[in-house]
């Protein structure tokens, strides 16, 4: 340890922030130390690769604080590619991905950000070059390569895909477009390829840095598939709905709406829902977990929850600053059927109390559907 | 004899690039600079509620919501007919002005430093400084493990800082820059509530109030911030910029003299007064900034895959149908033109538009700010020299890169003591039936235009021209080249297989593929034709 420039002190330190970002108990602190060593000594190899992606994820990435992005790519991974941090470029660049896809087939974890177009040969995405040339300005030269064959040659070798962000792991917005650039989700590309390969979709646009460093972590000490819902999403940063585990959910049980930015006195926690939250119909963990070291997040800036973690974001959670139509509020929980349900639908006229009480007696879903 | 270099991807900068050159001599000959992904994304907001358009933009770009996110709200404003309170002005410029710190940061250290620091010459440190111990154990044990990536492979070149004290200094501010940058999104999710993909800007104003609280959290951090770039950022720049094997870099990459701006950060409520002024100069005359008309703005797409009809257009009634495998085509980026010139936009087209209007005395001498902080940095003889040889590269646009970071930082303290708690931050506005607006705004990168056409209350058109859209630009109708290809040109490649002085130009203009290639038209989304190249 000493020699990597962290001293005993600091490394169990890192290993209790560890444990904590899992959810887990802190007894368990030894046992994650001992599997984080083991971990330095074997780095598994991350291919990190990108399809029509905006960067986003991979900056929030760079906002990860335990362990920090220079100690997880320097220290506990050995980031082979990624298209925003290598030194390499060009041929160099992309003849990494290649080898190291026949060198450690079977061994690397392959992160995928952005959906995959399909439309055209692919040629909506291309990066890297092919053997094959076409001729250009007098000169041959070698064919973009497109995404879609990397994705062919990449994803049998894997040990694990991670599909991050909701336009990995759904489409998101560019899937938004599908019917002239044929986006797919990361999941639908990979069961064409190869059927049984797992992929674990960590949502969110972006996504936060805990559920990806989390998840990959949770994999490498556990060395399984962390337990995931219906979307394929990590149950333990996915398991929760935001309106649940509000700060301002006391306001909506009070009918206290906000309802134009100037009236908000800022220690009245008004509730956002008629300015479109979308809180009670999105699953993550937002309300504890914080965005940014822990600063805010959406609600806390006085702004609704715009369902970026779903996979009905955005095109059906649109128009994002509209009060939510025919939601079922019975799908909470099972608490529902509590006094606040019935004032908040008493008091706040813009949602009607009929439009509430209709809702009741309706059955719960499970986590992530609405 | 002549040959082709393709680079792609060109990594260490946003998105999706390949660059080909035609080398000739050990010098570029010629360049072509093409965009090589596509989402369109305005196509989905047509039909939607205009308010969407903020959330949705801002997706254009992962390390740029900010920006997008603004020019949308100062669009809609604009189409709404908003009267914009001072405090939603300030909030705006304050998140702006911490994304420009953010974005400034991520590109020096993360992007660029890589292309003129040698990372294992850290191994061979021998001072006893324990900071740089720690990273010189890093490395070693990278080293020892026989695994350096991401570091290794690289482009290999003699000219590397290979001093082991100055490398190690150098990496060791790699690593605190990733904890700075973060430090600025932090201060950025304060008032929008996070990074990246912020919420707090809404058309007619912001959403949350200054308060004392809030007002001082964000002040904490941009303390740290702004003792960080003068003594860090600011000064590694000057280090590099004297390394002897770099004296070529102050004149090549020299894009072809023209440079345009558009003003940021609006000093009063109807944005005629910037902080950083809007302008433009051509034939590097820099002396002789000329004033802006958004009308003479077009785009060309002669080259692009985008069907003929949308050549020539000002992006108010923009057209953008792809098709892929047009001839001669070469890229999914337009060739936007100002009055028919190419024109480089960013850091460099502000710093030298403020300098030319300080410089022919247009800002008071009691106003001036860019002149004396580089004379206070010992930089104006240099200045001037480029300026009398009409000509600015790379190394002046990572420097004025810096400079402007330090600008905009000190300027935050002034906004932030100008917040008034307690006064409106939002101008509740009704969405008309039918209106055309534009936001114009400057982003890190450079200058960014939205438009929007509203009707019937819903979003009937969306174009954006982006800062990256200007600068990697393929050639136009005219077969004038896009600044990026024309900075290019007779760059020294001595060894084809190790090309990096192409790489460092082409990342000193800090490109943002995903910004420049989102747009599609929303009335005809289909691709008219397609041939495989």
């Amino acid at each position: 340890m000493e020699g990597k420039g962290v001293t005993r002190r600091q490394f169990i330190k890192y290993a209790g922030a560890t444990a904590a970002l899992l959810g887990l108990s802190q007894s368990l602190v030894p046992e994650i130390a001992r599997a984080l060593e083991e971990l330095t000594s074997g780095k598994p190899p991350v291919l990190w690769i990108q399809g029509q992606n905006c960067t986003g994820c991979s900056v929030s990435f760079l906002n990860t604080n335990f362990p920090n992005a220079a100690e997880l790519v320097l220290d506990k991974l050995s980031v082979r590619y990624h298209p925003t941090v290598m030194a390499a470029a060009g041929d160099l660049a992309f003849g990494v991905l290649e080898e190291t896809a026949k060198e450690l087939a079977g061994k690397y974890v392959l992160v995928v950000e952005g959906p995959v177009p399909t439309a055209e040969g692919g040629e909506f995405c291309t990066f890297g070059l092919e053997k094959e040339t076409a001729s250009f300005n007098g000169y041959q030269r070698r064919k973009d390569k497109p995404m879609t064959v990397w994705m062919e040659e990449l994803v049998p070798g894997a040990a694990a895909i991670i599909a991050l962000g909701n336009c990995a792991s759904f489409g998101g917005i560019p899937a938004a477009n599908a019917s002239v650039t044929g986006t797919k989700a990361v999941q639908d590309i990979v069961k064409e390829i190869s059927k049984d390969k797992p992929v674990i979709n960590i949502g969110g646009c972006p996504s936060h840095p805990d559920w990806f460093v989390g998840t990959v972590l949770d994999y490498l000490i556990n060395k399984r598939v962390p337990e995931l819902d219906k979307h394929n999403r990590p149950k333990a940063f996915f398991g929760k709905l935001i309106h649940e585990n509000c700060e301002r959910r006391a306001s909506f049980d009070a009918g206290l709406f906000l309802e134009d930015w100037n009236d908000n006195n800022p220690d009245m926690k008004l509730c956002l829902f008629k300015m479109g939250c979308k809180g009670p119909v999105t699953y993550a963990d937002c309300p504890t977990r914080r965005w940014n070291s822990g600063v805010n997040w959406c609600v806390g800036a006085n702004a609704p929850c715009h369902g970026c973690a779903e996979p009905t974001f955005y095109k059906d959670l649109s128009p994002l600053y509209e009060p939510l139509p025919n939601v079922n509020f019975l799908g909470i929980n099972t608490t529902a059927e509590t006094l606040g349900w019935v004032a908040a639908g008493a008091t706040a006229a813009g949602i009607g109390a009929h439009y509430l009480y209709k809702q009741l007696g309706k059955k719960a879903p499970e986590g992530g559907e609405q | 004899m002549a040959q082709l270099i393709s680079i792609d991807p060109v990594t260490r900068i946003e998105g999706h690039l390949r660059i080909d050159v035609e080398v000739e001599d050990g010098k570029v000959k010629d360049a072509w600079s093409s965009g090589t992904m596509f989402r369109g994304i305005e196509m989905l907001l047509k039909g939607k509620h205009p308010f969407d358009a903020q959330q949705v933009t801002e997706r254009i770009c992962g390390v740029c919501p900010l920006v997008h996110g603004t020019a949308a709200s100062y669009n809609l404003d604009d189409a709404l007919g908003v009267e914009l309170p001072d405090n939603a002005r300030l909030i705006r410029n304050l998140c702006l002005g911490a994304n420009f710190i953010q974005s400034h940061i991520l590109h020096f250290y993360h992007l660029a430093a890589l292309d003129y620091v040698d990372v294992a010459a850290v191994v061979n440190y021998s001072g006893s400084n324990a900071a740089l111990k720690a990273i010189k154990g890093k490395v070693a044990g990278l080293v020892k493990a026989n695994d350096v990536y991401p570091f290794l492979p690289r482009y290999e070149s003699d000219d590397y800082v290979s001093d082991p004290e100055l490398a190690t200094v150098l990496v060791g501010h790699y690593v605190e820059a990733l904890e700075m940058r973060k430090k600025a999104q932090e201060m950025l999710s304060i008032f929008y509530g996070r990074m990246p993909s912020f919420v707090g800007t809404v058309p007619g104003g912001v959403t949350v109030q200054p308060t004392v609280s809030n007002i001082a959290a964000f002040r904490a951090r941009l303390a740290e911030l702004r003792f960080w770039i003068d003594n860090v950022y600011v000064q590694d720049i000057l280090t590099v910029a004297g390394v002897p094997a770099y004296q070529i870099f102050f004149t090549a990459g020299d894009s072809g003299g023209n440079y345009l701006a558009y003003g940021g950060f609006d000093e009063d409520s109807n944005g005629t007064v910037k902080f950083l002024p809007r302008g433009y100069i051509t034939g590097n005359d820099v002396a002789a900034v000329k004033e802006f008309d958004e009308n003479k703005i077009t785009e060309s797409v002669k080259h692009s895959w985008y069907r003929d009809e949308c050549e020539g257009l000002h992006p108010k009634e923009g057209k953008t149908e792809p098709e892929v495998g047009k001839e001669g085509a070469y890229s999914f980026l337009k060739a936007p033109r100002y009055d028919g010139k190419a024109m480089e936009v960013g850091p460099m087209a502000r710093m030298l538009v403020l300098a030319g209007l300080e410089l022919s005395g247009k800002i008071s001498p009691d106003k001036q700010k860019l002149m004396p902080l580089v004379k206070s940095l010992g930089l104006d003889a240099k200045v001037m020299e480029l300026a009398t040889e009409g000509k600015f590269g790379i190394l002046p646009r990572h420097a004025m890169r810096a400079l402007e970071c330090k600008l905009i930082a000190d300027q935050m303290d002034v906004w932030l003591d100008e917040l008034k708690p307690g006064e409106p931050i939002y101008d509740k506005k009704d969405i008309p039936g039918e209106s055309y607006g534009r936001g114009l705004v400057e982003g890190p990168r450079g200058a960014l235009g939205h438009w929007i056409h509203i009707k019937g209350k819903k979003i009937d058109n969306y174009q954006a021209i982006v800062p990256t859209t200007w600068n990697a630009a393929p050639r136009d109708k005219e077969g004038n080249r896009g600044p990026i290809e024309t900075a290019l040109l007779g760059l020294p490649v001595p060894d084809a297989e190790n090309p990096i002085n192409v790489v460092r130009c082409v990342r000193s203009f800090d490109p943002c593929l995903a910004c420049a290639i989102h747009v599609i038209h929303p009335e005809h989304n289909g691709v008219k034709s397609f041939r495989v190249v």
